[in-house]
C-alpha cells in the first residue's frame, strides 16, 4: 500500500523533472536549503552531517535566536527553566545559519527562494519546516491588542508570567498543559474551553474528566463549554456573560500547519504540505518535515514523530534508502502519566471488529482505554497508569501484541495467580441455594457421589443451574484425594 | 397436636414455603391450607414466555404429585382472600369461607405496574405476569403486526420474545438509559441492545411511555413515546416493573412499607409474631425484591422458624442472574454498577464477537466484587464462586470461561 503511494508520487514528480536531475537530489552532495529553524530542522541538519552529507547547508529562521525546544515553552512561562535553557545544540560547523531571516516566496521553477527584504537565494534541495502558526480567535473589545494578552507559541509569547490572575483561552493540549503548568507554579488560572471537557478531540468524556481533576488539584479551574467573545484591559468576557479577572490572559486556540511558503510554490496542500512516504513534496526538489507537512497515516506530530522524519530525510537526501517513516507516535501531554495512542476517530467510534479494553479506577484517578485489533493496539488513552503509558505505549509504538493478561498490564502488576485450588472452603459454589465447597466436600464423604445425590443432599444445582459444572469438578477432586 | 399454617398466595415463593415446610415436618405438625386465586398450582413464571414455544401449563407447573396427593396440603384454587382478622386469627376468602390459622403467611405477591398514561385501557393492551395473560395475547396478536413493550427489563424482554413467537414485531421502551437496568450495566445493555436489535426487535431506551392512541372501534393503534416518537401498535405489554400485593394490611392493621408490601423484619415477620410474609409481597425491612431468589430465601427462613428455629433469618438477596433472553446470555453478579467505595472496573469487549464482560474488583484490582458478562456467559458459574475472593487467573480468561475451579 506504502510503496504504490510513493511510486505514483515519484512518477508524478518525474513530469517535471528529468532522471539526472532527480539523481542530484540523492547524492549527498548537492545545496540543501532550510526554511525554518525549530527542533525539526534543527534535526535534520545535524542527521545530514552524521549520515556523509558534503554539500552546503543553508538554514534561515524567521525568530531572531537559535533553535529552541518548542514543546518546552510552558516551562519558561512558569518560570521552571529560563529561556535560555531551551536552546538547541549550535549545528555543525560549516552551516550557514540566518536568524531573524522571514523567507516569504519559493520558486521553484528558477529554484530559489526570496527574504522578505527583497534578497533571493538558490537552491539545490529545498526543505521546508515551517511548523505550525497559532489559529487565532475573533475577540471583540480591546481584542489582541490587550495588555496582558499573549500567544505563548515562540518564546517571546512565552515570556515568565509574572501578573494573575490567569486565564488560558483554550484547552487543547498546549492549552491545558499551559493551565496545568501554571496551576501547579502557585497561579490563579482559569481554563476556558468550548469543548465538553479539556482536549475533548485527544480524549474521551472518562479521561476527561480526571484531567479536569488533575487541573482542579493543580489550581486550574476548567470552563468547559465557554468561550471568550471579547478582552478587555485586565479581564475577559465570556460568552455567558460573566467577567473573568486577567492579569495575563494567553491564547492557546490551536495550530495549523504553516503552509503559506508551500502555496507560494504551488505545492499541493491539503491541511498540511502533501508528502508521500520519502517526505517529497508534489516538487521533486523541495521535502517538508515536521508540523508543516501532513505525511500519510501520521496521526499525531510528536517531537518524536518530527525526529524520525528529520534522519529518514537526512538519509534520503544522502543517497541512501530513507526508510518509510513510522505512524506509531504516543502523545504525552505534560500531565501526570497520560498519553494517548493512534487516530482519535477510531478512540472515540471502535469499528465492528475491535475489542475494546477498559480499566476504571476513579478512586485513585486511574482510567486506560483500548482498542485493539488482532491483539495490537489501534488506539488508546491512558491516565494515572504510569507503569501502562509505559509498557503499552512501547508495545504500541513497536506495533507488538498485548500479553494476555491486559489487566495486570494496565494496572502494572506481576503478582502470580493461585488457580482455582486455592479458594478457600467458604467459597459458596451454588448460589441460588447458598452451597459452599464444604457442604459439597461433606455430601460427597457422606456418599453423595453423583450429581443427583449430591442436588438431593445440598440442593445445589437444583437453582439456576449453573453451577453444575463446578460442582461436578469438585466432587472429582473429592474423588481423587 | 397438628397446628394450621395458613399461606396466601401459591406463587413460587408461596409454593416454596410449602416444600420446605413438609420437607421438614416429618411428625407431621402442620396441616397446610394454601388458598390460591389463580386457576392453576404454582408455575414457573420465569420461562412464562416458552408458554407460548411448546411448552404447556403443565411443563410450567412447580408442584409434584407427591404435593397434589399430601393429606396435609389443603391447595384452594380459585380462591380469594379478602379479609384477615389478627385477633381471632381469621382469613376470610371471597367464598366466604373462614380460615383459622396457628401461623400465616402471607404470600401474595404483586401486580404489574401499569404507567397512568392516557389511553392504557384501549383494547389491545395487556400485562404480563399470568398464563392467563399469555392466553389472551395469544388471541388478540395478529402475525406480522408492530407491538410494544413497556419496560426493559427482564420480564419486558420475555415479553418481546413473547410477542416474537406469535409474529409480531416487537419494539421495546425503556426508561432507564439501557436495557435491564437492575441485572447489568450500560455497557452490558449496550451489547445486550445490539443482539436484541439484530433479531429484529426494536430497542428505544432513555424514554417512557407519554401517551396511547386508539382506532375509532378503541382498539390500540400507536404509542407516543416522551421524546415524541411515535410508535405504530396494534398490542402494547405492559412490563413495567410490580407492585405489592398489601391489601390485606389494611384490614388486619399491619404495618406497610415505604413503598408498599407487608412490613417485615429480618425474620419476614410482621408485628405479629403469627404472621409473616414471603416473596414479592414482603417489604424486609422496608425493601420487596421483584426476583424469585430473594423470595426462595425467604420461604426458606420462615419454614425453619415454623419447625422449630426461631432465629433463622433471610440472609439478604444476592441478585445474582444469568439469563438468556432472546437468546441472547446476560448476566449479572455482586456489586454489577461498582457502588463499593474505591471499586475499579475492568472491561473487555469484543465487537466482532459480540461479548461483553465486566469485573468489578475491590480497591486492590486484585479481590471479586461483581461483574457483567453479556452475549457470552460461560465465565459466570466460576466469577459467580469467586466473589469475595482473589481472582485465581487472568481476568480475561475468567471473563471468558476459561478458568476452573
Amino acid at each position: 500500500m506504502r510503496a504504490t503511494t510513493a511510486t505514483t508520487a515519484t512518477a508524478t514528480a518525474s513530469d517535471s523533472a528529468t532522471a539526472s536531475d532527480t539523481a542530484t537530489a540523492a547524492d549527498g552532495t548537492s545545496a540543501v536549503t532550510v526554511i525554518g529553524y525549530g527542533p525539526a530542522a534543527h534535526r535534520l541538519v545535524q542527521r545530514l552531517r552524521h549520515h556523509g552529507h558534503r554539500g552546503p547547508v543553508t538554514v534561515f529562521g524567521a525568530e531572531p535566536q537559535p533553535a529552541y525546544q518548542r514543546a518546552q515553552l510552558t516551562s519558561v512561562l512558569d518560570g521552571t527553566l529560563p529561556a535560555g535553557a531551551l536552546t538547541l545544540a549550535p549545528l555543525p560547523a560549516g552551516v550557514e545559519v540566518r536568524t531573524g531571516t522571514r523567507i516569504t516566496a519559493v520558486d521553484p521553477r528558477r529554484r530559489l527562494v526570496r527574504a522578505e527584504d527583497g534578497t533571493e537565494h538558490p537552491y539545490g534541495i529545498l526543505v521546508l519546516a515551517t511548523g505550525s502558526r497559532p489559529v487565532l480567535p475573533q475577540l471583540a473589545g480591546a481584542g489582541r491588542h490587550a495588555p496582558g494578552l499573549r500567544v505563548p507559541h515562540t518564546l517571546r509569547g512565552a515570556r515568565p508570567v509574572t501578573k494573575g490572575p490567569v486565564v488560558v483561552v483554550g484547552g487543547g493540549l498546549r492549552g491545558t498543559e499551559t493551565a496545568y503548568a501554571l496551576g501547579r507554579a502557585g497561579h490563579d488560572v482559569t481554563l476556558v474551553h468550548p469543548g465538553a471537557h479539556p482536549m475533548h478531540r485527544l480524549l474521551d468524556g472518562r479521561a476527561g474528566a480526571l484531567v479536569t481533576a488533575a487541573l482542579r488539584e493543580a489550581g486550574a479551574v476548567a470552563e468547559t463549554g465557554r468561550r471568550v467573545v471579547a478582552v478587555e484591559p485586565g479581564k475577559a468576557l465570556l460568552d455567558d456573560g460573566r467577567l473573568l479577572a486577567a492579569g495575563t490572559l494567553l491564547l492557546c486556540t490551536g495550530t495549523a500547519p504553516d503552509t503559506a511558503l508551500a502555496r507560494t510554490a504551488r505545492l499541493a496542500v491539503r491541511h498540511g504540505i502533501v508528502v508521500d512516504d520519502r517526505l517529497r513534496t508534489s516538487d521533486p526538489y523541495i521535502y517538508a518535515l515536521g508540523d508543516c507537512a501532513r505525511p500519510v497515516g501520521r496521526h499525531h506530530g510528536t517531537l518524536e514523530s518530527a525526529w524520525d522524519e528529520a534522519d529518514a530525510l537526512a538519509r534520503t537526501l544522502c543517497g541512501a534508502d530513507g526508510s518509510p517513516v513510522a505512524a506509531r507516535y504516543v502523545v504525552r501531554p505534560r500531565l501526570p502519566a497520560l498519553a494517548v495512542l493512534g487516530p482519535p476517530d477510531a478512540l472515540h467510534a471502535p469499528g465492528d471488529r475491535d475489542e475494546h479494553v477498559v480499566l476504571s479506577d476513579p478512586a485513585r484517578g486511574r482510567y486506560g482505554r483500548l482498542v485493539l485489533r488482532e491483539g495490537r493496539v489501534r488506539a488508546g488513552v491512558l491516565v494515572g497508569l504510569d507503569r501502562a503509558v509505559a509498557t503499552v505505549g512501547r508495545l504500541y509504538t513497536e506495533d507488538r501484541p498485548l500479553p494476555p493478561d491486559r489487566l495486570a498490564l494496565l494496572l502494572g502488576t506481576d503478582k502470580e495467580y493461585t488457580g482455582g485450588s486455592a479458594l478457600p472452603d467458604t467459597a459458596v459454589v451454588c448460589h441460588c441455594n447458598n452451597v459452599t465447597r464444604k457442604d459439597l466436600r461433606q455430601a460427597w464423604r457422606q456418599g453423595a457421589h453423583d450429581l443427583p445425590a449430591i442436588a438431593a443432599a445440598t440442593r445445589a444445582t437444583t437453582g439456576c443451574g449453573t453451577c453444575a459444572d463446578a460442582v461436578r469438578r469438585i466432587c472429582g477432586t473429592a474423588a481423587a484425594s | 397436636m397438628t397446628r394450621t399454617l395458613v399461606v396466601v398466595g401459591h406463587g413460587p415463593a408461596g409454593h416454596r414455603l410449602v416444600e420446605e415446610v413438609r420437607a421438614g415436618d416429618r411428625s407431621g405438625r402442620w396441616r397446610i391450607v394454601v388458598v390460591a386465586e389463580e386457576p392453576r398450582p404454582a408455575y414457573d413464571r420465569v420461562s412464562l414466555s416458552s408458554y407460548l414455544d411448546g411448552r404447556t401449563a403443565a411443563d410450567l407447573d412447580l408442584t409434584t404429585p407427591r404435593m397434589r396427593t399430601d393429606p396435609l396440603v389443603d391447595l384452594r384454587l380459585n380462591t380469594r382472600a379478602v379479609h384477615l382478622d389478627r385477633g381471632s386469627r381469621t382469613v376470610t376468602c371471597a367464598d366466604s369461607t373462614a380460615l383459622e390459622y396457628d401461623a400465616l403467611v402471607l404470600a401474595t405477591g404483586s401486580r404489574p405496574f401499569v404507567p397512568p398514561v392516557p389511553g392504557r385501557d384501549l383494547a389491545g393492551c395487556f400485562t404480563y405476569r399470568t398464563i392467563e395473560d399469555l392466553d389472551a395475547l395469544r388471541a388478540a396478536v395478529r402475525p406480522g403486526e408492530p407491538g410494544v413493550v413497556v419496560g426493559g427489563g427482564l420480564l419486558g424482554l420475555e415479553a418481546a420474545r413473547a410477542l416474537r413467537l406469535l409474529g409480531a414485531r416487537p419494539h421495546v421502551v425503556e426508561m432507564a438509559p439501557h436495557l435491564m437496568p437492575l441485572q447489568v450495566d450500560e455497557g452490558g445493555g449496550r451489547v445486550l441492545a445490539r443482539l436484541v436489535g439484530a433479531l429484529g426487535v426494536g430497542v428505544h431506551c432513555g424514554r417512557g411511555l407519554a401517551s396511547l392512541h386508539g382506532d375509532p372501534e378503541g382498539r390500540v393503534r400507536a404509542v407516543t413515546l416522551s421524546d415524541g416518537t411515535e410508535l405504530p401498535a396494534s398490542t402494547v405489554v405492559f412490563s413495567a416493573g410490580v407492585r405489592p400485593r398489601d391489601e390485606l394490611a389494611g384490614s388486619a392493621g399491619l404495618e406497610r412499607g415505604g413503598r408498599g408490601g407487608f412490613l417485615v423484619d429480618e425474620r419476614c415477620r410482621t408485628a405479629d409474631e403469627r404472621v409473616w410474609a414471603v416473596g414479592e409481597c414482603a417489604a424486609v425491612l422496608g425493601r420487596c425484591y421483584g426476583l424469585a431468589a430473594p423470595g426462595y430465601r425467604m420461604a426458606e427462613a420462615v419454614a425453619l422458624q415454623l419447625l422449630g428455629s426461631p432465629s433463622a433469618v433471610f440472609p439478604g438477596a444476592d441478585m445474582s442472574a444469568k439469563l438468556k433472553v432472546l437468546g441472547v446470555e446476560v448476566a449479572g453478579f455482586g456489586d454489577v454498577h461498582a457502588r463499593t467505595e474505591g471499586a475499579v472496573e475492568f472491561v473487555r469487549e469484543d465487537r466482532a464477537a459480540g461479548t461483553y464482560g465486566k469485573l468489578v474488583l475491590a480497591p486492590d484490582g486484585r479481590t471479586l466484587l461483581g461483574g457483567v458478562l453479556a452475549g457470552d456467559t460461560a465465565g459466570y458459574a466460576v466469577l459467580r464462586t469467586l466473589l469475595g475472593h482473589e481472582l485465581t487467573a487472568p481476568a480475561e480468561l475468567l471473563l471468558a470461561g476459561g478458568a476452573t475451579l
